[in-house]
């Protein structure tokens, strides 16, 4: 973890959540972006299947909810406080 | 044009006579196929004020030009007729080789009105009908009454049938077929009412050709790859049990009977503690590349049950009545297969005596046989007496509107439907689009004709924005979703595409050979939903039938008021052109090219 950067709670929900055996971890990380690589990195589960490793951004499948707020955006600021859950992108029945 | 056989069987089960009837190109170039189609149909056959219970009332079985051409997930059968739950259109899909063997008759659709003189099952094979004795099968499941017929019949049969439920009119018994449900608006009643205990179809017939086989084929093929990418992740993953603790934690988890938002229990109920602890197996529906089924079985003492479940049923039998035991709701979701209901409808109206029992109004029979909340027994004895129509089940068979309307003692306040039509798993409280979606759908508050909530669980709309913005979106969810119920595609496939409308216009115009682009495929959905919206306004709808129950709209913890409810409604009315009393002038029908299709004097001309 580099000097200055915040531990952010992240809340996983599904596939996130049975890949890693945990409800919750935490991992250091300003942006969504560095949230979801630190993921990857502390997580090595979730490599590939909800975070692409080339470009260490979370796949079309998932996103996140920040405060309340759905968002695919990486650039978005996250900070001890937050609230960050991450889930699968799709609800829903199909008939 | 090509892939469908431009003409439909209309059966009388009251003389036992079968007529074939030609569908003009015309209808599928505007409507589809599918629910379009089937909903043109219904629109038809259907008089004003016919009684949903009674012969007049048509049930409506319709397949789609994609049946049949290799298009993973596209072998869904439309089921239509008037809802006993509604009074206004009753449409459901349910994906199935009943659709294929309908398709493989020569048909496109069946059209069944009547009642047999008496328990009845009918049989299609190819264009020769049969109505044999069906009284043998009294009491059977679903699943038993299928193996029945089939057995009696030959294999080559597939079997829609209905259970116990759908034999003493429970309003929102189901029609079953390959262990698929037409579950919601009470198509299973409609079938009891015609004495109609199964319809068996063989179709030998070969299947209409395409008019790109080499283009289908390639595009099919892309379809089946990414239908097996991330869109569908979560589907083929975990299944959509993986909503329920996800919903919680968001405040968006109807809770006993929508009292609150959150379950304190939901991770004993979540998708992922059922996965790790009761799933055996996933299976695929009938030409499905994806593979959305999961299966789970009990794990207590009691005898085991193995059971298909998605999240629709966890909420219902769970969260809303209370219950925290898992085994109990799988053993509810089986107890509702086995009596053929829909679960939405059988956890809400359960859900609403649980209320009426913790407010002291009294309900028939004997109190120690009433549900209460958290009460895993009491929702087991429950769905049993309904489904026999016995004691408190026979009220409740009603469904919670008609339910609270014969008990009274303020009970309105918590039946929890919109145009009779119990609401699914999603809160609206905190969910504006999907708020306004429950509001205006034309079956009444469902999240399958408009998946508005998609909008709410996004980014593509800031919560201050303005009430036509979340009525574009409302509109276009269902748009959407027509186009996708008259393809008979999968809605789980809807993420696969990078350009829905583009992309499917494509594959209609390779399945047809009838020019098609997205703003046509785009108008086609609109056009279908108005045809779902004149069949309502014909049976007796008004403005007042598009609302949400009034404990929704108390405007605590951020969520609407009456006034912004009508807001977004008014919005949704100019977005679809119509005026302030939600009606459709004539310059709208004209626009849409529904005028003359849908002139009263062609309605039922041909067998009049």
């Amino acid at each position: 973890m580099s000097t200055g950067t915040a531990t952010v709670r992240v809340e996983l929900f599904g596939v996130p959540q049975l890949l890693t055996g945990r409800r919750q971890v935490e991992v250091p990380g300003r942006t969504l972006r560095e949230v979801a690589g630190a993921l990857a990195r502390e997580f090595p589960a979730l490599a590939g299947s909800v975070v692409d490793p080339a470009t260490g951004w979370i796949n079309g499948g998932y996103l996140f909810v920040v405060d309340g707020r759905f968002t695919r955006d990486p650039s978005c600021p996250v900070g001890p406080e937050s609230s960050v859950l991450l889930v699968s992108a799709q609800a829903g029945g199909a008939s | 044009m090509n892939a469908v056989h431009g003409r439909y069987l209309h059966i009388d089960l009251s003389s036992g006579t079968a007529r074939a009837y030609p569908l003009s190109e015309d209808v599928f170039a505007r409507l589809i196929g599918g629910t379009g189609l089937a909903s043109y149909l219904l629109y038809r056959f259907c008089p004003p004020g016919a009684d949903p219970l009674g012969p007049e009332n048509p049930l409506v079985f319709a397949s789609s030009p994609f049946i049949g051409t290799g298009i993973t997930t596209a072998s869904k059968i439309a089921v239509a007729a008037k809802s006993p739950q509604t009074g206004m259109i009753g449409d459901s899909l349910s994906s199935s080789y009943l659709a294929l063997a309908l398709k493989r008759t020569s048909y496109d659709a069946l059209v069944i009105t009547g009642q047999a003189p008496g328990w009845t099952v009918l049989a299609v094979d190819d264009g020769e009908i049969r109505l044999l004795p069906g009284s043998d099968l009294l009491g059977l499941d679903p699943a038993a009454t299928a193996g029945a017929v089939r057995a009696e019949l030959g294999s080559g049969f597939r079997v829609a049938a209905i259970g116990v439920a759908g034999e003493r009119g429970v309003r929102y018994a189901s029609i079953s077929n390959d262990g698929r449900l037409a579950g919601r608006t009470g198509t299973g009643a409609v079938m009891g009412s015609k004495r109609l205990k199964a319809l068996a179809v063989r179709g030998t017939q070969r299947l209409p050709a395409v008019a790109d086989p080499r283009g289908v084929v390639r595009a099919a093929r892309e379809l089946a790859a990414r239908s097996l990418g991330p869109g569908t992740a979560k589907y083929r993953e975990l299944g959509t049990a993986a909503n329920l603790a996800f919903f919680s934690r968001l405040g968006v988890l109807p809770t006993r009977n929508f009292q609150a938002g959150t379950f304190e229990a939901a991770e004993a109920i979540s998708g992922e503690r059922l996965f790790l602890e009761h799933r055996t197996d996933k299976h695929g529906c009938a030409a499905c590349t994806i593979g959305c089924e999961h299966h789970y079985r009990t794990r207590d003492a009691g005898e085991a049950v193995e059971v298909r479940l998605e999240y629709e049923s966890l909420f219902a039998l769970g969260s809303l009545c209370g219950v925290s035991d898992p085994n109990a709701v799988l053993r509810a979701a089986a107890l509702c297969d086995r009596y053929g209901m829909d679960a939405i409808s059988t956890g809400s109206t359960i859900a609403w005596a649980m209320e009426c029992v913790e407010r002291g109004v009294r309900l028939p029979g004997r109190p120690e046989e009433w549900p209460r909340f958290g009460d895993a027994e009491g929702l087991l004895r429950t769905i049993e007496a309904i489904g026999e129509r016995r004691g408190l089940g026979d009220l409740l068979a009603e469904g919670s509107r008609r339910a609270a309307e014969i008990t009274g003692q303020g009970s309105e306040a918590w039946a929890m439907h919109v145009k009779g039509l119990e609401l699914p798993g999603y809160d609206p409280r905190k969910l504006k689009a999907m708020a306004l979606g429950f509001a205006v759908s034309t079956r009444g508050a469902c999240h399958n004709r408009s998946s508005a909530y998609e909008v709410d669980f996004s980014d593509q709309l800031d919560p201050q924005a303005e009430a036509l913005a979340w009525a574009r979106a409302a509109a276009s969810s269902e748009d959407r979703a027509a186009v996708l119920d008259s393809l008979t595609v999968c809605k789980f496939l809807r993420h696969c595409f990078s350009d829905f409308f583009a992309e499917a216009a494509d594959l209609f115009e390779r399945v047809t050979g009838l020019p098609m682009s997205a703003d046509e495929l785009r108008l086609a959905g609109e056009r279908i939903n108005t045809v779902k919206k004149l069949f309502n306004i014909r049976q007796g709808w008004t403005r007042g039938d598009d609302t949400l129950p009034s404990r929704l709209l108390s405007g605590e913890a951020g969520g609407l008021t009456a006034a912004e409810l009508d807001r977004l409604i008014q919005a949704y009315y100019r977005v679809r052109g119509w005026d302030e009393q939600g009606q459709v002038p004539p310059e709208r029908l004209r626009d849409l090219g529904l005028a003359d299709l849908l002139a009263d004097g062609r309605m039922m001309r041909e067998y009049a």
